[in-house]
């Protein structure tokens, strides 16, 4: 009975520190303008137009990487925390160095829901992650 | 265009739109349509005897779904564009939901009796057009339950407006804007909206299985709280149809 609990008591340890591990991006008002994210010395800044960033609209994203040369093209991928919104990527091309510029669109959910997620990885390690509300 | 599929125009394109759709149907169409599959087995609002328990209709209502976003993929893959042709369906889409609503909430109301007043009282005269009203819809309804009506309400039901199809279309209409013609744009965004719908079926006809197998079952115990559920979930249609 007592290892059981200490099993019990061990998985709740262990859940707790998974969840830590993968704790969610900061959210950030990419209407009012870019987002700014780290991943160990490299910064990336993702900033998205026109603004306000609106669901259903062809959007431009924009990404500066400073402190790594990152080969071309990056993915940005979009997604709903907490919802299957399938498969939606955004292409992103280089323009200079450390720039990256690309379109897409970000659906419109039904529910009323407008919290998105937008992921990079970058080439040779390390990704970064952005939270931001859209407009209906 | 530079969307998602624009530049990855493989065959493996079509392989991710199955198993987008796949994924979907079980981490979104069950909890987002579920609900309208399940309310629409049992036959909610209908006599007893016209509970869609044979799996025919099942099929045609999803090939009837499918059928909707294989054209609307077609002309997203054909025109390379998503926004332009979403912005010109979102009415029809938002009526449609707002119809789908009503005649959700107008039979889980005929099913639960709340409609019937006492004889020669004032709230009868007042709800008596409303009652009429609704039971033409039941006898409509019931009069039109043949396969290929429940075709048809597939079609329409498949202008639902959906987060995880637009994003289908997004990729259609990336995958068309790369196309050398507009009928090769038309084939790619069909075949890929074809190939999503058909991953988000298996979901959708093992709820209406489930609701199928278990409809005398939850028939006898959880009539009026189906019909509840399917009032509450009309509303939240009408609701979202007009709030976007």
């Amino acid at each position: 009975m007592r290892a059981r609990h200490v099993s019990v008591l061990l998985l709740f340890v262990l859940l707790s520190s998974a969840r830590a591990a993968i704790c969610p991006a900061a959210e950030c008002d990419v209407s009012r303008g870019a987002c700014i994210a780290l991943t160990g010395s490299t910064t990336v800044t993702l900033d998205i137009s026109p603004k306000p960033v609106s669901a259903m609209k062809e959007l431009f994203f924009t990404v500066t990487v400073k402190g790594a040369k990152i080969p071309a093209p990056l993915l940005l991928v979009l997604s709903m925390p907490g919802m299957y919104m399938g498969r939606n990527e955004v292409v992103l091309k280089q323009v200079s160095d450390g720039s990256f510029t690309g379109r897409g669109i970000i659906p419109r959910c039904p529910t009323g829901k407008k919290l998105w997620q937008a992921d990079i990885a970058l080439p040779g390690g390390g990704n970064v992650s952005y939270r931001f509300h859209v407009d209906h | 265009m530079s969307h998602t599929g624009s530049m990855s125009i493989t065959d493996s394109i079509y392989l991710l739109m199955f198993g987008s759709g796949l994924l979907g149907g079980f981490g979104h169409c069950a909890g987002m349509c579920g609900p309208v599959v399940a309310a629409y087995t049992l036959g909610i609002g209908l006599p007893a005897g016209h509970m869609r328990t044979y799996p025919l209709p099942q099929v045609m209502y999803n090939a009837g779904r499918i059928t909707t976003y294989s054209i609307m993929g077609g002309i997203m893959g054909m025109t390379g564009s998503f926004a332009g042709i979403a912005a010109s369906i979102e009415r029809f889409q938002n009526l449609t939901m707002a119809t789908v609503g009503l005649v959700m909430v107008i039979l889980g109301l005929a099913s639960t009796d709340w409609c019937s007043l006492p004889k020669g009282s004032a709230g009868r005269k007042i709800t008596a057009p409303v009652s009429a009203f609704v039971s033409r819809i039941i006898r409509f309804i019931s009069a039109t339950h043949t396969t290929g009506s429940v075709y048809v309400i597939g079609m329409v039901t498949g202008f639902i407006p959906c987060g995880l199809l637009y994003s289908a279309y997004i990729a259609a209409a990336g995958a068309g804007a790369t196309a050398g013609s507009a009928a090769e744009g038309f084939l790619r965004g069909m075949s890929m909206l074809f190939l999503f719908g058909l991953g988000t079926a298996p979901a959708l006809l093992l709820i209406g299985h489930i609701t199928a197998r278990k409809s005398e079952w939850i028939r006898k115990r959880l009539y009026t709280v189906s019909s509840l559920f399917m009032i509450a979930i009309g509303a939240i249609f009408i609701y979202r149809a007009f709030s976007g």
